[in-house]
């Protein structure tokens, strides 16, 4: 698996960087994986596969 | 020990089609004017002191996000009691818009299954105001019950206890932290990414990358792990309400009582004199690490060299719980349930994580997007990975993801739809919310104000303020008052 990490390293204790949030990096994940059901995948392949980066709010509490 | 009465506010995300975050407040404060049910409009905000701080101190001001305040730079706003829009529901819940969120605070409960159900009346609530919104608007209107954008802001979801002034913020703090660290793995609503230190592909909680300081009044910017915000909602000389403002937002019911049922006990612990013995280094931190380590043994350093993990807290919990509380106290063995469970997640975590992945969201949503990837070629960095994450935690019918998860049976099921409407309709307990929806469901037109801890009343030409004891088992009877004056004086009876 090929990862791409653009972002700096940021201090630990430190506030998020704002609008720059759409890199990933290294981690390993713990749970297996299921068989999903074809209604389920159906499901996420309509999901618009942009509308995470599209999405922006503004900060609460 | 006390009966602890407990409620949850969840700050929605929310978008307009067609607008951004620059319109947040307006769209915010245009759904929550939508609700379907506002018996009373209006909020009481004499009680409330946000900058109040436990320690003894009031700060000067708050800090704000500065990506937030250029949102705001040259934008005339409407008075802030119209900007917040506050209703009280019928139930006793409050519905505001707080900061450009949607926010439901559930009305207050003294069993977590009777909160958890209030929970889940608050996404109808909000869903619901959106499908009225959308329709008026004639545009696509989306609420989240989550708490991050994946871009560096955050909107929290906020636990409150009601606990006994005397504990104060030491004692209060050393026992709650452990827990509000550890509970993360059996809590998590888990999040694709990271916004903040260690670089991962997928994390067990949606705050964790947003906590920056110990312990701390701000809310908004450099969050703390434990809040120290003096609000009790409640007589100061008795009271403090605990707000919690580390947990992530859940859509599974169960993981919702879980995490507040783990503070239950840690609460009832120290309130006996049972403190739980362990001191963390730097929680911040130490939230972080248990976040990015998806097999539940992230390592939790304590002052000096030691170190720990998320599990043997909750079973150092568990058992100090077992040892010392009395079972047959009303809510400690529905609590003790819950560290069971959490212990049964660590297990799930240490084999195979299906039971896991039926039980917490973060598990449940990682097992989706890795079946996701699997049957599709993607890896993590595809941005379909993030947006099937983001749809989990959409109220929208046809975008839910975690509702398809439910229907195809891969989570335990959700309380029967009937049980929800019922707590819209009214609280199903007799504390002090239950004045409060009879107030506004019998008697808005004589009320002048509303606030967790108070009624004010018009009678006579003259104000008239009742407090609520967060204490009292109020009567039945008050539903069926025929007078408001009847009503008051069953509000003043001593019970």
């Amino acid at each position: 698996m090929t990862i791409r990490i653009e972002r700096t390293l940021r201090r630990e204790g430190s506030e998020p960087e704002r609008k720059r949030g759409d890199e990933d990096g290294p981690s390993k994940p713990g749970v297996d994986q299921p068989k999903a059901p074809n209604e389920l995948l159906k499901r996420m392949r309509q999901i618009d596969p942009d509308k995470a980066r599209k999405y922006r709010q503004r900060s609460g509490q | 020990m006390w009966p602890i009465l407990v409620g949850i506010e969840t700050e929605y995300g929310l978008t307009v089609e067609g607008r951004g975050a620059t319109e947040q407040v307006d769209d915010s404060m245009a759904l929550v004017r939508e609700s379907p049910d506002g018996r009373f409009v209006g909020w009481d905000y004499r009680f409330e002191s946000p900058r109040a701080d436990l320690r003894g101190y009031v700060v000067d001001r708050l800090n704000v996000d500065p990506e937030d305040a250029r949102y705001d730079q040259g934008r005339h706003r409407a008075p802030d009691t119209d900007v917040r829009s506050d209703r009280v529901l019928a139930n006793g819940a409050r519905l505001y818009n707080d900061h450009g969120h949607p926010e439901y605070a559930t009305p207050e409960c003294w069993s977590l299954s009777e909160l958890v159900l209030q929970d889940l009346a608050g996404e109808q609530f909000v869903a619901r105001a959106a499908e009225r919104l959308a329709e008026k608007a004639g545009r696509a209107v989306r609420v989240y019950k989550n708490n991050t954008d994946y871009h560096g802001a955050s909107y929290g979801t906020h636990e409150s206890y009601l606990v006994p002034r005397e504990l104060g913020f030491e004692r209060l703090y050393k026992s709650v932290v452990p827990i509000l660290v550890a509970r993360t793995v059996v809590c998590g609503a888990g999040k694709t990414g990271f916004e903040s230190g260690e670089p991962c592909e997928y994390q067990i909680s949606q705050r964790a990358d947003f906590f920056a300081e110990r312990a701390g009044v701000d809310t908004l910017y450099r969050r703390p792990v434990f809040n120290t915000r003096d609000e009790p909602h409640a007589n100061p000389g008795e009271w403090i309400r605990l707000h919690v403002i580390s947990g992530d937002a859940n859509r599974m019911p169960a993981a919702t009582a879980r995490k507040c049922a783990l503070v239950k006990l840690a609460l009832w612990l120290e309130g006996t004199g049972h403190s739980l013995e362990w001191s963390l280094e730097q929680p911040e931190r130490a939230m972080r690490a248990v976040s990015r380590d998806l097999t539940g043994n992230g390592r939790v350093q304590l002052a000096g060299s030691d170190w720990t993990t998320p599990r043997q807290i909750i079973e150092s919990l568990g058992e100090a719980a077992s040892r010392h509380l009395d079972a047959g106290y009303p809510g400690v063995a529905e609590a003790l349930q819950h560290v069971q469970a959490s212990i049964d997640i660590f297990d799930s975590l240490a084999s195979d994580g299906e039971l896991a992945a039926r039980q917490v969201d973060w598990a449940a949503k990682l097992a989706m997007l890795r079946a996701f990837q699997e049957e599709d070629g993607l890896e993590w960095n595809d941005p379909a990975c993030r947006s099937a994450d983001l749809s989990f935690h959409c109220l929208d019918p046809e975008e839910d993801l975690f509702a398809a998860l439910v229907e195809c049976g891969m989570t335990d099921p959700l309380p029967r739809v009937a049980d929800i409407e019922a707590r819209m309709a009214k609280p199903q307990e007799t504390n002090r919310a239950l004045a409060r929806s009879v107030a506004v469901s019998r008697f808005a037109d004589s009320l002048k104000g509303v606030s967790w801890g108070k009624l004010t009343f018009e009678m006579d030409g003259k104000p008239k303020t009742v407090s609520l004891s967060p204490e009292k088992c109020y009567a039945r009877d008050m539903e069926s008052a025929g007078t408001v004056e009847d009503f008051i004086a069953l509000l003043e009876e001593e019970r």
